[in-house]
């Protein structure tokens, strides 16, 4: 186990490495080391390494293990494996803040606050709607999530329509379409509270989280108090989702694509998929992103574009071949 | 180690089962026997604290069962659920672990050498130690029930309630089964299950309680089974009671023709 999780760490270094190497005017590998070396020797090198390659780099890294352990909690929780973080309608409440944001002439430094407001306001109304008793009901959350999801794609698409003759329905759409083009530490400052109280609230629910697998009864005979591991598992998973969006607007497949990865890995032991969803997811969107500025240089494509044209086909090869051997 | 005072059970309003009064003794190996529908499942699951919607009193260890937290609950009573959830790429030993839950605070994730030795005794005393590191969803129906029961086992709880531990069994591991359980009353357990085969009650039970009707019909020894006629109350047919060789009884329906 520690020989897969040193290989997962390496990757991401690699990964971030690479990323940073990369882009409209590609570096070589040692000025890149050197410069990451040396951050208070002035060059070309270290300026587009620390200002402007590394934090980025770092941003997807961070968005990428979030919705990679958002993921993960979520399905786990569902038992269901086509959950992806955006279930609880906060990629749809974000998304519809900031058409209607962007529509009304509000600053762009405030879209991103915006958006991150409107989707944890998202996912409180959707775990409102979902409640049963004291605790939360599967079949209405995933119900709730996916029909309020569509309420606010609509109001997007309302928004949309009006403002075709403006420059406006450009800022949405990438937003919509995910991307990290202009993003910087100052960025990540605003947001690591809220990343770090929904780390810390996943560490909390770990072990319920495990038993949880039992199914909801017999995690409540084993002394899991259900509802409250729901509620948190929610709550941590809506605040990392929510994080993401805030940082690279809505980035499709990482959240649903890296807990399977990370469980073909390592198996079913939540201990171990939070983990490494969380440097898988990590490793995934640093690389996703240095694709999307470097294929098409200067040209940026969306990172979540590029993510689902190459990612799809790339994990259905490798899941259905694997199945072939497994028995059904 | 279990009173019941005075318990009326409802589910979704409707009064289920009602005034019940009865008590458990350590050590005991108790059958609850009765109709489809009568409520012995959520008798049992009211025990252990699952089923919520009662009146009266359910004292566990001459504390009410209201006053456990979670995890005190479940070192206190293993109960062993009878539904089946899909489990895929869970391992055996992955299963009976989540016994071990209880037992930890939330920031201490690790196994402890003692929870290895509980989980492979709770293996060992089920006769699956050597299906450890086998994947649950491979294993047969028989197989399966001794993976839950090593499960409560690992829980370390002196009380084990299941719920219909033998359905679905052929008779050979059904019986198995039942000698397992009887073992673990002989070790000290107190054990209370759900079952549907009345025989299998008879024969293993060191008392029975008949639900029907609303309330509990009687709860007295094998041999007072026949002559009470709570059987044929509760389930409303005539019946035939036999003598094996050994001298113990089995009932039949008698056919009406």
């Amino acid at each position: 186990m520690t020989i897969r999780f040193a290989g997962a760490l390496a990757v991401l270094l690699a990964s971030l490495v690479l990323s940073v190497m990369v882009g409209a005017s590609a570096l070589s590998f040692h000025d890149t080391i050197f410069a990451l070396g040396h951050p208070n020797v002035p060059s070309d090198a270290a300026t587009i390494v620390w200002l402007l390659r590394l934090p980025r780099a770092c941003l997807a890294a961070v968005v990428g293990a979030a919705l990679g352990v958002s993921g993960a909690m979520l399905q786990g929780m569902l038992r269901n494996p086509l959950v992806d973080p955006y279930l609880t309608g906060v990629s749809a409440g974000a998304a519809a803040a900031i058409a209607i944001a962007v529509a009304a002439g509000v600053a762009a430094a405030f879209v991103p606050a915006l958006g991150f407001a409107a989707g944890l306001l998202a996912a409180i109304i959707v775990a409102t709607l979902s409640r049963r008793g004291s605790g939360l009901d599967a079949n209405r959350l995933i119900l709730a999530g996916v029909s309020l999801s569509a309420l606010f794609s609509a109001i997007v698409a309302l928004v949309l329509t009006r403002l075709q003759q403006g420059g406006y329905a450009e800022t949405i759409i990438s937003w919509l379409a995910g991307s990290l083009a202009g993003r910087g530490w100052h960025d990540l400052q605003w947001v690591a509270p809220y990343l770090v109280a929904g780390v810390g609230l996943a560490i909390l629910v770990v072990p319920a989280l495990n038993v949880l697998r039992l199914g909801d009864v017999r995690a409540a005979a084993l002394g899991v108090n259900v509802d409250r591991a729901q509620w948190l598992i929610v709550a941590s998973a809506s605040l990392l989702t929510a994080s993401a969006v805030a940082l690279s607007g809505i980035v499709g497949f990482v959240g649903l694509i890296v807990p399977h990865i990370a469980r073909r890995i390592v198996g079913s032991d939540t201990r171990l998929v939070l983990p490494f969803s969380a440097l898988i997811g990590a490793a995934f969107m640093a690389l996703a992103d240095a694709a999307s500025r470097s294929l098409f240089a200067p040209v940026e494509i969306p990172i979540g574009v590029l993510l689902a044209c190459i990612g799809v086909p790339a994990f259905l090869y490798l899941y259905f071949r694997e199945n072939r051997w497994r028995p059904a | 180690m279990i009173r019941i005072r005075g318990l009326a059970l409802r589910v979704g309003g409707r009064t289920l089962l009602s005034e019940l009064n009865f008590s458990i003794k350590a050590g005991e190996l108790v059958a609850i026997v009765g109709p489809n529908g009568v409520g012995k499942t959520t008798l049992l699951r009211a025990l252990c604290g699952l089923h919520r919607e009662f009146s009266g009193e359910i004292a566990i260890q001459a504390q009410i069962i209201e006053l456990y937290s979670p995890t005190q609950r479940s070192r206190a009573i293993a109960y062993v659920a009878s539904d089946e959830t899909m489990l895929e790429m869970l391992t055996v030993r992955d299963i009976v672990a989540s016994g071990r839950f209880a037992y930890h605070r939330w920031f201490d994730w690790r196994e402890t050498t003692h929870d290895g030795d509980v989980i492979a005794a709770a293996l060992g005393a089920v006769s699956m130690l050597d299906f450890s590191d086998r994947l649950f969803a491979t294993l047969s129906s028989g197989e399966r029930q001794r993976i839950w029961l090593a499960l409560g086992l690992a829980q370390d709880a002196p009380i084990l309630l299941l719920d219909e531990p033998t359905s679905h069994l052929d008779v050979r591991v059904a019986h198995d089964i039942l000698l397992l359980l009887r073992r673990q009353r002989d070790l000290g357990k107190t054990v209370v299950c759900v079952l549907h085969d009345i025989n299998e009650a008879l024969e293993f039970a060191d008392r029975i309680l008949i639900l029907g009707g609303g309330t509990l019909l009687a709860a007295c020894e094998a041999a007072e089974v026949v002559p009470s006629g709570a059987l044929e109350r509760a389930y409303g047919i005539t019946m035939e009671a036999v003598h094996t060789s050994n001298g113990s009884v089995r009932v039949f329906p008698r056919s009406s023709v």
